[in-house]
C-alpha cells in the first residue's frame, strides 16, 4: 500500500493521515506500529524517572507510600491477565488506551510544575524528563484520535477519569517526595498498560505481517 | 547419650533473592534461609495483593525447586502489586522476611531463543552465516502479549572476544566477513521491551569452508603483478649498469704525476720510470748568462718602504724595460734567487703595486729549486721573526750581499741604529741557502752555497731590493746577527770588510745536471769580487751524475787560503783542464744530482 510520507509530527500526522485519505489509505498496522512505538518511548521515560528518583528516596518514604490502588485511574476496569486482555476487542482496547492517556493530561502537569521545586539531587533531570513525557503523551493523544476513527466506533469512548490531586502535591520535603513518587508510580503503570494494549493491538492487525509479533 | 547439648535458636530472618516471570503470565520468587538455629525450620510464603487484606500461602512451592514458590497463571495478576514475605518457623520461634513488593510486569525474563540454527550461505561467492532462531516457546509473541527483542554474540573459536550484535525482533540474522575454513561460536537471547535480558542460548558450533577458489584468483593476479614489476625493475637496471657501477664501485683515479707512465710501472723497471719523471730539459741549459744567476741583495728596513718601493719602482721601471722578454714558470713558490727573475717580479710589482703573490723562479723549474725555495722559505720564517733574533739553524747565517751600492742611497738618513737594523735585516734576509739533503747536519759538511734569498714581494714593505744594477758578487763576512749592532755591511760592492770564510758560488746549473761553481777567492773572481774559500772546505763542482749513481766532480784544487784557480766554467764554457773524478754517490746523494757535494769527505783521489 502506498505511503503519502509523514512523520512523527503530530499535526503532520493528522495532516497526512487526511492526504492519506484521499490518496489511499495508510494501514492500521503502520499507525499501531507507530503508536506503540510512542508508547514504548513513553513507558520507558517513566521507568528511568522512577529510577531517578529512586536514587535518593527517603527510606521512610517507602513505608508510608500510599497503595496503587489509590491511583485516580484505578477505577478504570482493565484486564488483569493475558486471557482476558486477549479477549477485549480492539476497539475497546482502543478506547482503554486512549482513557487512560486522557487521564494523565492534567497530572502530568501538576508533575511538571511540581518538578521545578522538587527537593530532590536529580531535580532538574526529572524536571526535562517530565517535559518529555508530555510531549510524547500529547503526540501520542493526537494520533490515537486518528486510530480510533479507522476503528469500530467504540473506540471512540473515553472513560473520564478525574484527577483530584489538586496542584499542591505537599507542604514539607517528604510528603513532596513521598506524593511525586507515588503520582509517577501511578503513571508508569498506566503508561504500561497502554504500551501492552497497544502491542497487541498492533499484532492483531499485523495478520500480514507475522515478524511483527 | 550426647551431653553434650547445643544452643538452639530461633530460626534468624530469610530473605526474598528474587521474583522473576517468564512469560508475564507466571511467576516464581525464590528465598534464601538464614540460620535455622540447630532446629528443623520450615518456611512458608504469604503474599497479600494489592486491593484485598487477604494473605494468601504460596501455591507451589516444589514445581520451581528448593526454596521458591511458583505462581501459576491462576495465581498471577498483572498490574497488581504483590506483598510478599516469607517466614522461616522452628520450634523455638519464627522468623519474618522483609516485604517485598513486586507487580509481575515489571519482573520479566524470559528463556533464551530456542532452535538457534546457523547455516553457511553464499552471495556472490563468497560465504555469510545465517543464524535464525525462535523466541522461547512459553514467551506468547504471536498476539502481540510480549514482545520480544533479541541479540546474538559470534566468535571464532580460538577468540576470546564476542562480537555482538543486535537483532531487534527479527528472528533471523546475517553474518558477513568470514574467515574462510574458520569455527565460529553463535549465541542468541532476548529481552522483553520492558524487561531483563534472558539468558545465553546453547552454543551453536559452525565451519565455514575454504573458499579457495575465491582467495585463489586473487592470489594469481598479485603474483603476475608483482613478477611483471620485477622484471621491469630488472630490466631497468640492467640498462642502468654502467651506471650502478660507477655508483657503487667509483674508478680508482690514477697517478696524474707528469711524465708518469702507467703502463711502464706495470712492465718496466723503476730506472726507466724515474727517469722518465726527469724533466729532460732541467737544468736549463739555455744560453742564459751569468747575470741570470746574479745575487740580488736585498735590503729589508722598517720605515720608509713607500719612498723606496717608489725609489725602487723607478729603478726598476729603467730595468723593465730591458728584461721584459724573459719568461717564467708557473710554479708558485717564492721569490727566487734568480736575480733577472727578481727584477721581472719587482717590475711586475712596480707595475701592478703591491701585489702579493709570489714570484716567479726562474724558467726552469727543477728538484733544486724547490729546495732552495724551501729554504728560503725558512730564512723568510726567520726574518719574520724579528730583526733582532734571526738565525738560522746552522746559527750562522751566510750573506751575501752581492750589490752594495745602492746602500749609500737607503742608508744615507737613517740614524745609526736603523741603518744598522737595516743591515741586519738585509744580512738576514739575504741568507744563504744550503743546497744539500734536508738535514740540517748536513749543511754545514756538506759546505756552504749561497744562494740569495729573494724575498717575495710579499713583503714588500720589509724587501726594498737594491736596483738591479749591482750584479756582482762580493766575497762577505759571516755575520752573527747577534752582534749586528755594529757592524756595517760593506757599502759598496767591493766592501773590503771581509772575513775568512770562502764561499763558492753557484753560478748555474747546465743541463747535464752540473752544478757549476765558483770559488769565490779574495781577489779573484771574475766579476772582481773574490771570495775566499771557507775553512777547511773542498768544494767541487759536481760534473754529473752517471748511470751508476757516480757523482762525477770536477775538482780545482783545495787547500785553504789559497787562491784556485777558476777552473770554473763561465756561463758559457766548459771547464777545461780539469780531470773529473767519479766519486761514488752514496744513495741519498744520488737523487740531489744538482745538488753540492762536499768532496771533502767522500772524494778519495782527486787532481786538477
Amino acid at each position: 500500500m502506498a505511503h503519502c510520507g509523514g512523520t512523527n509530527g503530530s499535526k503532520l500526522f493528522t495532516m497526512v493521515l487526511y492526504m492519506a485519505a484521499a490518496c489511499g489509505a495508510i494501514p492500521i498496522s503502520d499507525l499501531l506500529d507507530r503508536a506503540s512505538q510512542r508508547s514504548d518511548k513513553l513507558h520507558s521515560l517513566s521507568t528511568t524517572l522512577t529510577q531517578d528518583l529512586d536514587s535518593h528516596f527517603p527510606p521512610i518514604g517507602r513505608v508510608i507510600m500510599p497503595r496503587p490502588s489509590m491511583c485516580h485511574t484505578s477505577s478504570l476496569q482493565t484486564p488483569n491477565d493475558k486471557e482476558q486482555a486477549l479477549q477485549v476487542s480492539e476497539s475497546d482496547l482502543l478506547s482503554l488506551v486512549r482513557s487512560l492517556l486522557q487521564a494523565w493530561e492534567d497530572p502530568l502537569v501538576v508533575l511538571s510544575t511540581s518538578a521545578n521545586t522538587l527537593p530532590h539531587p536529580a531535580q532538574s533531570i526529572i524536571s526535562n524528563k517530565i517535559q518529555e513525557l508530555q510531549e510524547h503523551s500529547k503526540s501520542l493523544g493526537d494520533g490515537l484520535v486518528v486510530l480510533s476513527g479507522k476503528m469500530a466506533p467504540g473506540a471512540q469512548t473515553i472513560s473520564s477519569l478525574p484527577y483530584f490531586g489538586g496542584n499542591d502535591i505537599g507542604q514539607d520535603r517528604i510528603s513532596k517526595l513521598i506524593n511525586f513518587n507515588f503520582l509517577l508510580s501511578c503513571f508508569r503503570r498506566d503508561s504500561h498498560k497502554i504500551d501492552s494494549f497497544l502491542k497487541i493491538l498492533r499484532c492483531r492487525a499485523a495478520k500480514m505481517l507475522p515478524e511483527m509479533c | 547419650l550426647n551431653t553434650r547439648r547445643a544452643v538452639l535458636f530461633p530460626p534468624a530472618k530469610p530473605g526474598l533473592t528474587s521474583c522473576r516471570s517468564p512469560e508475564k503470565e507466571t511467576f516464581t520468587c525464590w528465598w534464601k534461609p538464614g540460620s535455622d538455629g540447630g532446629l528443623p525450620t520450615t518456611h512458608a510464603l504469604y503474599y497479600r495483593k494489592e486491593s484485598s487484606e487477604t494473605v494468601y500461602e504460596c501455591p507451589d512451592y516444589h514445581t520451581a525447586g528448593e526454596n521458591s514458590c511458583f505462581f501459576n497463571k491462576n495465581d498471577t495478576s498483572i498490574w497488581v502489586n504483590y506483598n510478599i514475605t516469607v517466614v522461616a518457623t522452628n520450634a523455638l520461634g519464627r522468623a519474618f522476611s522483609d516485604p517485598v513488593e513486586i507487580d509481575v510486569v515489571y519482573i520479566v525474563k524470559p528463556n533464551p531463543p530456542e532452535k538457534v540454527t546457523v547455516t553457511v550461505m553464499e552471495d556472490k561467492g563468497w560465504p555469510f552465516l545465517r543464524v535464525s532462531w525462535e523466541p522461547p516457546h512459553k514467551a506468547d509473541t504471536r498476539s502481540g502479549w510480549i514482545t520480544l527483542i533479541y541479540e546474538l554474540r559470534v566468535k571464532l573459536e580460538e577468540e576470546i572476544d564476542w562480537e555482538m550484535h543486535l537483532a531487534g525482533q527479527q528472528k533471523m540474522f546475517n553474518i558477513f566477513s568470514l574467515r574462510s575454513g574458520g569455527k565460529y561460536l553463535v549465541e542468541v537471547r532476548c529481552k522483553p521491551d520492558h524487561g531483563f535480558w534472558s539468558e545465553w542460548s546453547s552454543t551453536s558450533y559452525i565451519k565455514v569452508p575454504d573458499y579457495f577458489h575465491r582467495e585463489k584468483s586473487t592470489w594469481i593476479l598479485i603474483t603476475v603483478f608483482s613478477t611483471f614489476t620485477f622484471l621491469i625493475l630488472m630490466w631497468l637496471l640492467h640498462m642502468n649498469r654502467h651506471n650502478l657501477k660507477h655508483c657503487i664501485l667509483p674508478p680508482v683515479p690514477g697517478p696524474k704525476i707528469k711524465g708518469f707512465d702507467k703502463q711502464l710501472l706495470k712492465n718496466g723497471k723503476s730506472n726507466q720510470i724515474f727517469s722518465a719523471l726527469v724533466v729532460p730539459d732541467f737544468p736549463p741549459a739555455t744560453s742564459s748568462n751569468y747575470e741570470d744567476f746574479q745575487v740580488e741583495y736585498l735590503e729589508v728596513y722598517v720605515r720608509r718602504e713607500q719612498e723606496l718601493v717608489l725609489e725602487e719602482s723607478k729603478d726598476l721601471h729603467n730595468s723593465c724595460l730591458k728584461s721584459e722578454s724573459s719568461t717564467s714558470d708557473c710554479d708558485s713558490g717564492r721569490g727566487s734567487c734568480d736575480s733577472h727573475t727578481l727584477l721581472m717580479a719587482k717590475c711586475r710589482e712596480a707595475k701592478e703595486g703591491e701585489r702579493q703573490t709570489d714570484r716567479e723562479c726562474s724558467p726552469m723549474r727543477t728538484e733544486a729549486q724547490r729546495r732552495l725555495k724551501d729554504w728560503e722559505e725558512e730564512a723568510l720564517n726567520y726574518a719574520h721573526a724579528g730583526i733582532v733574533s734571526l738565525e738560522m739553524s746552522s746559527g750562522r747565517v751566510k750573506t751575501w750581499p752581492s750589490v752594495f751600492s745602492p746602500l749609500p742611497r737607503y742608508s744615507s738618513s737613517p740614524l745609526d741604529q736603523q741603518s744598522s737594523l737595516q743591515m741586519a735585516k738585509q744580512l738576514s734576509l739575504s741568507t744563504s741557502s744550503y743546497l744539500t739533503q734536508p738535514g740540517h747536519s748536513t749543511k754545514e759538511a756538506l759546505g756552504q752555497s749561497y744562494w740569495d734569498l729573494c724575498l717575495s714581494s710579499k713583503q714588500p714593505h720589509l724587501l726594498n731590493p737594491p736596483t738591479p744594477v749591482c750584479r756582482e758578487l762580493q766575497a762577505h763576512s759571516d755575520v752573527n746577527i747577534s752582534s749586528i749592532g755594529h757592524k756595517r755591511a760593506p757599502a759598496g760592492p767591493r766592501s773590503p770588510a771581509l772575513h775568512t770564510t770562502e764561499y763558492v758560488e753557484v753560478q748555474r746549473v747546465d743541463n747535464k745536471d752540473t752544478l757549476l761553481l765558483q770559488p769565490v777567492v779574495q781577489g779573484c773572481g771574475r766579476m772582481g769580487g773574490c771570495f775566499q774559500m771557507p775553512h777547511g772546505e773542498v768544494y767541487s763542482k759536481v760534473k754529473g751524475v752517471d748511470s751508476d749513481n757516480v757523482l762525477l766532480l770536477q775538482r780545482e784544487g783545495m787547500g785553504e787560503d789559497s787562491c784556485h784557480k777558476s777552473c770554473t766554467v763561465s756561463t758559457t764554457q766548459k771547464p777545461s783542464g780539469c780531470i773529473y773524478t767519479a766519486v761514488p754517490v752514496r744513495d741519498e746523494m744520488a737523487t740531489m744530482a744538482n745538488g753540492y757535494v762536499d768532496t771533502a769527505t767522500m772524494c778519495t783521489l782527486h787532481t786538477c
